[in-house]
């Protein structure tokens, strides 16, 4: 046991930098690569640098980068800049009437204090398997948006996460925003999410969103927190659900799909068996629970 | 002490076997046995402060010392045998503590390793843990229980015995003591006309574990509490009435703190908890174990417990426990309170301000409570042991009434009365405590004038310093009644509502004592729920390697909502205790584990041997019963 590699102090020396522009950014970004970490909330990135776990040598601080902190209704999409705080999703108007999902996500996120400082852009780049706001974008069809050094590009966030810790970002990019397509009016969601105290990492999460039109599925979106190396979609449930009358029976096969199709580990903080009779539940109680709103 | 090394032969600490009466013949006559084996978790203690301690080399060769500690004397005493310095250049003072919780009933490491390097360097010294290095310094004993009851088919216990196992981790600190506490834990909720005990500390290679409220007994009494509730079921007794039936109450013999500390119990108000709970709660109709079916299932258990409150008795036994106080009248008529007994956040010296305040027919904030240290206090052995105000508050009356009659004399002199027929009264309006003839006019004389008197007539300082041995340790009972809510998809248990009965005798702090048993019930609904340590086998180390972030206990939402949690007080009063008070601290919590545990059973019908009841255990336990 070496107790001071988990202490209070930042004990590794690094250059800090403040870039003003996402061009000045980039550049920084670009020309120090694996060195640099980008630092936006710093509730990760601080955490994991006092632990020893992180040794940047270069920080690029994006705080200081104006235009990148705002939630945008357009005629199509809803666009949520990076540096946007889980707080302001959080009571974001906007958010509760369009993306109520995401903003049920952002509310069980840390603590108040966590939320004041954590951002989306953090949140996304961080890539946890059990990234609330990540899980919750999943099921809305969000696509992530990325300049770097040879110009912005869009990735659908599906195709974002790409490991623990690891994401679709070359060297030199930052992301910059997601944008959201507008949810239907007949559109329905529900989160759901067990851990081991009101404020803690989720254990499992779902997000969900079904499209309903009477009482028949036409489309929608199973997103999974913590089953998976990444956030994860259940296309299998998807791709069975849709056409489908929502009652009894399709909600439990629905269930035993999803409880069989998520990709927990067998070991560690909670164990596979476990992950899927609750994931068999989340499910039901998620279906359940849209389908008696419709009616 | 030598440094010639020692001769290892195993990892066994100490030992300690009990016997009273015939046990195999009281099996024999029992028509119910029943055995089971039990598993505690390991917890830390999540005190507020961490172990911290300041050492400023005194100009006189000696140190002065502010630490992390429950008692003053002690910690003196251990650095004058550790570096023989003369125990008058040894000053340590009172600092203010976040609970503690028995983390610092013995010295801290850091107050040694800091006094050390102070003499050696002739520098001040500071050493401050950080939270994760505080989480590799200590935490409770984890145990392993086999129990065996006998009883016969009407609900009477005949006879026990009870194996235990107590993983001390890799340093031994005060691991004797607590095998005898654990059997006084054990034989005193329930009367045993037989009983044998067996026990074993064990050394490994974990953090060092040391007392954390209730010094072994949260862990004893959820055992007893379950097998209670499991018994009473193979009898088809209820569980409530088997347990007004068997237990240790008033006339009966009372192990306060082991086999050596013991006395006959003069106040118990266990059977009104119990009938007062029930009622609340409707106990009698609560609905069958394991009758629900559907996702949430609620259900209610009980659980009692009590504690000791000091280690007091009639004889000097072979534990420390007296205390000691001074208290002076000023010139302005307050009195200045000094003691060694450390507050640890509850609010103890402020009860024992309202002790002399009432004594003394003051207002309350004329008591001044003064900063101290070892050199201007007498003797106290520790806050620990739920005695703070039992003894320490019995030190603090003896001393008052001490001054009393001094007052008393002095009043006389200058009123000209007898003493023995002066009255005291409290004057709010003149924010004085006034002694007077009674139906003589003008016969009256505030504190203040006394005090003016004494001086200018060159009479005296008003003052008293004892010390104080109390000649019991009586238990204060607790019970709780708690209902939960078990969600059978998530395995997530939920507190709905609380009712808890605590005798503590005369309530001196009624919003402060309440709060205790609110604390009390967080801290155990964390040991029933949620806590533990886990080793990394791979490495030996933690596996959440120190961070708090990965040591679960209950945030505010995850409790019940104010308006859900009762608690009720008995109308007790203890003949020993002052004003008739006892303790409350660690009987607050050591009933809370097992009360939950029995909850969970009422909701689903599934017994839990081995803590904490995680949600990935209860899913699994229902899976397992219910075949999916």
């Amino acid at each position: 046991m070496n107790i001071n590699t988990h202490n209070t102090h930042i004990v590794m020396g690094f250059k800090y930098h403040a870039p003003t522009s996402v061009a000045e950014a980039v550049k920084l970004l670009s020309e120090y690569g694996g060195d640099a970490s980008a630092l936006a909330g710093g509730t990760d990135l601080i955490v994991r640098m006092k632990d020893g776990s992180h040794r940047p040598k270069h920080v690029v601080n994006l705080k200081r980068i104006m235009g990148l902190a705002e939630i945008k209704e357009t005629r199509e999409s809803i666009h949520i800049g990076t540096l946007t705080r889980i707080r302001d999703m959080e009571k974001s108007e906007l958010m509760g009437k369009r993306l109520p999902v995401l903003q049920e996500a952002a509310r069980t996120l840390g603590s108040v204090q966590i939320r004041n400082l954590a951002t989306l852009g953090g949140n996304l780049c961080n890539a946890s398997p059990c990234a609330d706001t990540a899980v919750a974008l999943l099921a809305y069809d969000a696509v992530a948006h990325i300049a770097g050094p040879k110009g912005d590009r869009a990735v659908p966030l599906d195709s974002f996460f790409k490991g623990p810790g690891a994401t679709a970002l070359e060297r030199g990019e930052i992301l910059t925003g997601v944008s959201v397509p507008k949810p239907a009016k007949n559109t329905g969601g529900r989160w759901l999410r067990v851990a081991r105290a009101s404020m803690d990492i989720a254990t499992i999460s779902l997000a969900v969103t079904v499209k309903l039109k009477d009482g028949v599925v036409e489309d929608s979106r199973f997103a999974w927190g913590t089953v998976a190396p990444t956030p994860m979609r259940t296309k299998e449930v998807e791709a069975y659900v849709r056409g489908r009358r929502l009652d009894h029976a399709c909600i439990e096969e629905a269930a035993r799909l999803a409880s069989r199709s998520i990709k927990p580990r067998e070991s560690g903080r909670s164990r596979g068996p476990y992950k899927r009779r609750v994931a068999h539940g989340f499910v039901v109680e998620a279906l359940t629970s849209l389908m008696e709103a419709q009616r | 002490m030598s440094d010639s090394s020692l001769k290892v032969q195993n990892n066994v600490a100490c030992t300690l076997d009990l016997r009273e009466g015939d046990v195999e013949a009281a099996f024999k006559e029992s028509e119910v046995v029943l055995e089971r084996t039990f598993r505690t978790n390991r917890r830390y203690h999540v005190q507020l402060e961490t172990k911290a301690v300041l050492v400023k080399p005194d100009i006189n060769g000696g140190v002065t010392v502010w630490s992390t500690t429950q008692t003053l004397h002690n910690s003196r005493l251990l650095l004058h045998e550790v570096f023989g310095l003369p125990m008058g250049k040894i000053r340590v003072m009172k600092t203010p503590l976040g609970g503690s919780f028995g983390s610092s009933i013995q010295v801290n490491t850091v107050t040694l390793i800091a006094v050390a390097m102070a003499l050696k360097t002739r520098r001040p010294v500071k050493i401050h843990f950080t939270r994760e290095e505080d989480i590799h310094d200590h935490c409770s004993y984890s145990m392993v229980f086999k129990l065996k009851l006998g009883a016969m088919r009407d609900g009477l216990l005949v006879g026990g015995h009870l194996d235990a196992w107590l993983d001390l981790g890799s340093h031994q600190i005060q691991a004797y003591p607590l095998l005898g506490c654990m059997a006084g834990w054990w034989v005193s909720l329930y009367k045993l006309k037989a009983k044998s005990y067996s026990s074993k500390a064990v050394y490994t290679n974990k953090t060092p574990s040391c007392a954390f409220r209730g010094y072994g007994n949260p862990q004893v009494s959820w055992m007893v509490e379950t097998m209670m509730d499991e018994l009473a079921e193979k009898l088809g007794v209820d569980p409530l009435d088997f347990r007004l039936k068997n237990y240790v109450g008033k006339g009966d013999l009372f192990w306060g703190q082991g086999p050596t500390v013991k006395s006959i119990i003069q106040s118990c108000g266990v059977e009104e908890i119990l009938r007062r709970g029930a009622e609340k709660v409707d106990w009698y109709n609560r609905p069958d174990a394991g009758s629900q079916t559907g996702r949430y299932r609620r259900g209610i258990g009980m659980g009692r417990g009590y504690h000791t409150s000091s280690a007091g008795a009639p004889v000097p036994g072979s534990v420390i426990d007296f205390s000691g106080a001074f208290l002076k009248l000023n010139e302005d008529g307050t009195l200045d309170y000094v003691t060694a007994l450390m507050d640890h956040g509850g609010g103890t010296l402020e009860a024992h301000a309202k002790i002399i305040a009432e004594e003394l027919c003051v207002p309350l904030e004329n008591v001044n409570l003064i900063d101290a240290d070892t050199s201007t206090t007498v003797y106290d052995v520790c806050t620990h042991a739920s005695r703070g105000i039992y003894s320490g508050g019995g030190a603090a009356l003896k001393v008052t009434k001490q001054v009393k009659e001094k007052l008393k004399a002095f009043a006389a002199r200058m009123l000209d009365a007898e003493a023995s027929a002066l009255k005291f009264r409290c004057d709010e309006g003149r924010g004085q405590g006034v002694i007077y003839a009674e139906g003589v006019q003008g016969r009256e004389v505030t504190f203040k004038e006394i005090a003016y008197n004494a001086r200018h007539k060159n009479w005296g300082t008003v003052s008293a310093v004892d010390s104080y041995r109390q000649p019991a340790c009586p238990p204060h009972f607790t019970g709780y009644f708690i209902e939960v809510e078990v969600d059978t998809w998530t395995g997530k248990v939920r507190p709905v509502r609380v009712v808890a009965g605590a005798d503590i005798g005369t309530v001196i702090n009624p919003k402060l004592a309440a709060g205790q048993v609110h604390g009390g019930l967080a801290m155990g609904w964390s040991m029933a729920i949620m806590e533990d340590l886990p080793i990394d086998t791979a490495t030996g180390e933690l596996a959440n390697r120190g961070m708090i972030t990965d040591y679960k206990i209950p945030y505010a939402r995850d409790m019940p909502p104010l308006d859900d949690f009762e608690v009720f007080f008995t109308d007790t009063y203890e003949p020993t205790g002052p004003f008739g008070a006892k303790g409350i601290g660690e009987g607050a919590l050591n009933p809370v584990a097992g009360t939950v545990a029995n909850a969970i059973q009422n909701a689903i019908g599934i017994r839990f041997y081995e803590l904490p009841l995680t949600k990935e255990r209860i899913l699994e336990a229902i899976a397992k019963k219910e075949g999916n």
